[in-house]
């Protein structure tokens, strides 16, 4: 329906005079279809928010396997590691990011990253990045933004393939695709196996930095057209990794001894989907139900005798129907409601009993195209959850086409994030440092628990525990972290007589107040001298910036793109106290006092100000050759406080920036057989002290094979 | 009688501040004999068990500004000693915690931009409560869950009323043994190194 309303657009707009768009035909022709800025399918030319598109061409050029290595090399996007591989977007850490698999979210964040090392990427179609806020259709988490891995669907015909890639640390990388699709039914299968020996950046810490690990992914989907109008599809998803590693580790009593961790994660979905056309193709109905299980389980025995050390276990499962409808009354005009309820449950070692999460939602959306040159689209959604307060979530976006070739676009939206599992109901004391957390749904107990035990603190001359009833009241009415966003931008793109040329200009600003941010704070003191902590909100910051991404389309088969961010992100009180003069720091060497002048403010930990990427594809389909350079560059960002007074403020408390340099090749040797070649990280760069997931130069060959191509690809 | 006292002291101050007037005239001025001292890693650490809890000190450490020397627990109902660490916790010898005047309150800035002791607002130790606030970023310290390091923020003085009743800055700057630039949980903590300026006469802190 949306490609008649672009149809409909200059069919008036000649009538009324003015001159077609020359470029129509030609940018349709380029261009991709993207679903996770309306919830419905939209040109990604024509959307009015930013969104970025990684095609499986794209990604099997660049050589990737798994889906941080995709979006480490994408505009705007940084890969950053806090108990696992994450993304920061918009400068806002990965917790603020959804991850979607076919428009289902993934589960199982461990401190609020989801590793993004679980998702193999050999059977993608396409990821989409939807910057800025996107809760006015997705609801909790997408506060910086989403991503959404789109998976192949079945294709006519019978194909299939093998992977197999070796490489540096004993990579090793085993795929099989299978493809069946008939008149009615089609399907397909993927199978991967991903395993390294890992690799070790500080050997003198007796510790692996990544420890050997192998994982398993089964995934396949299953569709069944019921009539021309109806069609079924089911998908499932399975994951498993192994992993095992030795490190010292030191005991209750102070004693160090090595200790081997034996660890499995296995992570599960199914989701059956109905979709219905009715109505003269005015409604459009989905209806789906989503199911996903995510357990971990660690085991820690004494490396020489095998004896027990510890154990711990995560499960934690999610169940949502939902149901859409699209109603389409004239070409340029779609109306969308949507509603569903979701439950989810977690039970584990830090976790006291089985806790439990519901959440009933309701969404509606109106995209409308008054005259062709300019489309709106406004939304909103209302989440009811069982925890906290209800949360209402509009957003309101629009594009101008002011030129044929420069189109304006805006938008402005609420996000949020609902405090998770851990921040209500986490119960953990370390045992080795003797540290308690506790969630903020049980704390308040918790610590008038410890204290009727006495283990708290107490004042010497009262005999009073020693508890910080302040901080432990903002615990007790923990609420939710949200954002206020607005981008502003334009896309240019020139028509161009030659038809090998292409160019397209994308421009975004950026700027997102964030409130009610969530940190920890200490509530009460242990008689250990450690303290008992919890969560509250607190933090108000604000990151902004902007957003440059360039391509070029050459003749010869060349590809060039070229982006750039420029990010501020800063903690809004910290600001406060610099302008008023209220914040030192202390030489470490010297121990002299200095006043910290605003200007000295590097803003929040981990954020680069300035980030790029330089990327050339070459393709010569005729002798089956690809070639890539790609260039990533990471400017120097915060690390840790070094100097007294917790924030950022001077040279040595930044890491380096860096370059990275990538490498691929790619050979098709008869109708169905390829090999490629590559080098992640080509000069070999790391920094051992602050930055984990570099592990140096890394080279790799694979072999291909494709059998029965699709007809679709024999007509290209 | 120290109150009768303590009046008389002032006078002196005054007279001693109009004196310094005149004789700027000619250049000499007579500054009040404040003494500046820096004190290195005064321990008041406690040790650790045989299972490897830390334990508190037994008794805390007593310090006497006006004479920069350590004193000893037993004299700890005197009013020989000014200030005394434990751990983290710091008392002034008055109220709840000794027999003296002392009081205290913490001035946000720069030791230097202290130069006149205040005379009003000073906390005294009450039984729960400390002059100094306890606990991370309420008093002296900053205390970082992730590499359990106890920092003296930058910019937190100490202004004291010691237990005579007179005034002191004091700023400390390390936690740790020998103050390492860079301290990590191993190093031995409870250790405090830092500076005062102690004036047995009037208020001036310079």
């Amino acid at each position: 329906m949306l490609p008649l309303a672009l149809l409909a657009g200059p069919a008036l707009a000649q009538k009324a005079g003015r001159p077609l768009p020359a470029d129509t035909l030609r940018r349709r022709r380029l261009d991709e279809v993207v679903v996770t800025a309306t919830r419905t399918e939209k040109s990604l030319t024509d959307v009015a928010i930013p969104v970025s598109v990684v095609g499986a061409k794209q990604i099997k050029s660049m050589g990737s396997l798994r889906l941080g290595d995709v979006l480490r090399e994408q505009t705007g996007l940084s890969l950053v590691s806090d108990h696992g591989q994450g993304i920061q977007l918009q400068g806002l850490n990965s917790e603020y990011t959804l991850i979607l698999v076919d428009g289902e979210p993934l589960i199982g964040r461990t401190a609020g990253t989801l590793d993004l090392t679980r998702v193999a990427v050999g059977n993608i179609q396409r990821v989409e990045v939807v910057k800025g806020p996107a809760s006015a259709l997705w609801g909790s988490d997408a506060l910086a933004g989403v991503v959404n891995i789109i998976t192949q669907k079945p294709q006519p015909g019978l194909s299939g393939g093998l992977r197999a890639r070796y490489g540096s640390n004993r990579t090793a990388d085993l795929s099989a695709t299978l493809n069946a699709g008939g008149e009615r039914a089609g399907l397909t299968l993927f199978g991967n196996r991903y395993s390294s020996a890992g690799y070790t950046l500080q050997p003198e810490s007796g510790a692996a930095t990544v420890p050997p690990f192998a994982s398993y992914t089964g995934q396949s989907r299953f569709t069944y057209s019921l009539s021309e109008r109806t069609k079924f599809s089911l998908s499932g998803r399975y994951f498993i990794e192994n992993q095992a590693s030795t490190a010292p580790t030191t005991n209750e009593a102070g004693l160090t001894a090595n200790v081997t961790l034996k660890s499995r994660q296995t992570d599960f979905n199914l989701n059956p989907s109905l979709t219905h056309r009715f109505g003269g193709d005015k409604f459009f109905g989905s209806a789906r139900l989503y199911y996903s299980r995510y357990h971990t389980q660690e085991d820690y025995t004494y490396a020489a005798d095998g004896r027990y050390f510890d154990a711990t276990y995560f499960t934690q499962t999610f169940l949502r129907p939902e149901v859409q409808l699209d109603y389409t009354p004239r070409p340029n005009q779609t109306l969308t409601l949507g509603g569903g309820y979701q439950r989810q449950a977690v039970a584990a070692t830090r976790y006291d009993e089985r806790q439990l999460m519901q959440n009933g939602y309701g969404y509606a959306q109106y995209d409308w195209t008054p005259f062709s040159r300019l489309n709106l689209v406004a939304g909103v959604r209302y989440d009811g959850p069982s925890q906290y307060a209800g949360q209402l979530s509009p957003k309101l976006a629009a594009r101008y086409q002011l030129r044929p070739w420069l189109a304006l676009r805006g938008s402005v939206g609420r996000g949020y994030r609902a405090p998770d599992f851990r921040q209500l109901y986490l119960n953990f004391s370390n045992p080795t440092v003797g540290y308690s957390v506790f969630g903020t749904g049980q704390v308040q107990a918790k610590v008038a628990q410890l204290a009727q035990q006495g283990q708290l603190a107490t004042d010497p001359t009262t005999g009073q525990a020693i508890i910080y009833q302040s901080a432990l009241d903002q615990a007790g009415s923990l609420t939710t972290e949200s954002s206020v966003a607005t981008n502003v931008g334009f896309l240019l793109e020139p028509k161009l007589n030659n038809p090998d040329l292409g160019y397209r200009l994308t421009v975004n600003a950026f700027r997102n107040d964030l409130s009610n941010l969530i940190e920890t704070t200490t509530v009460a003191l242990k008689k250990n001298g450690q303290s008992v902590f919890s969560y509250r909100n607190v933090t108000r910051a604000y990151t902004q910036g902007l957003e440059l991404e360039n391509s070029l389309q050459l003749p010869y088969g060349f590809t060039v793109g070229a982006g750039y961010q420029y990010l501020i992100a800063k903690d809004k009180s910290v600001v406060e106290s610099l302008e008023a003069g209220q914040v030192f720091r202390r030489d470490p060497a010297t121990l002299q006092t200095e006043r910290v002048r605003t200007a000295d403010y590097g803003g929040l930990f981990n954020r680069s100000r300035h980030t790029w990427n330089a990327k050339v594809f070459y393709e010569n389909q005729p002798r089956g050759l690809t070639a890539s350079v790609r260039a990533i560059y990471r400017g120097r960002y915060g690390f840790a406080d070094t100097n007294a007074n917790t924030i950022l403020d001077a040279d040595n408390e930044y890491v380096s920036g860096y370059l990275l340099l990538n490498v691929a090749a790619s050979k098709t040797l008869g109708p169905w057989l390829s090999l490629q070649a590559g080098v992640d990280n080509l000069t070999g760069y790391t920094d051992p002290a602050y930055i984990s997931t570099l592990a140096g130069r890394l080279w790799y060959a694979s072999l291909a094979i494709e059998l029965g191509k699709k007809p679709v690809a024999r007509t290209l | 009688m120290k109150n009768l006292f303590r009046p008389a002291l002032l006078l002196a101050a005054g007279s001693l501040a109009l004196a310094s007037c005149k004789k700027d005239v000619e250049n000499t001025p007579v500054t009040p004999a404040a003494q500046a001292q820096t004190v290195n890693s005064l321990s008041a650490a406690g040790t650790t068990s045989s299972t490897g809890q830390p334990i508190a000190a037994k008794h805390y450490t007593f310090f006497s500004l006006a004479d920069n020397k350590q004193i000893a627990y037993t004299d700890s109902n005197t009013t020989k000693w000014d200030v005394a660490f434990r751990g983290t916790t710091i008392l002034i010898n008055g109220g709840a915690s000794g027999p003296g005047q002392g009081g205290a309150q913490v001035y946000t800035g720069l030791f230097a931009d202290l130069i006149t002791a205040p005379t009003t607002g000073y906390n005294v130790d009450a039984a729960a409560t400390k002059a100094i606030p306890t606990g991370s970023g309420n008093g002296w310290y900053s205390y970082s869950s992730t590499t359990n390091v106890v920092t003296p923020i930058a910019g937190r003085v100490l202004a004291i009323r010691t237990a005579l009743g007179k005034y002191a800055k004091l700023e400390i700057q390390s936690y740790y043994q020998n103050a390492p630039a860079a301290p990590t949980a191993a190093n031995p903590s409870g250790y405090y190194t830092f500076r005062y300026v102690y004036q047995p006469n009037g208020t001036s802190l310079k």
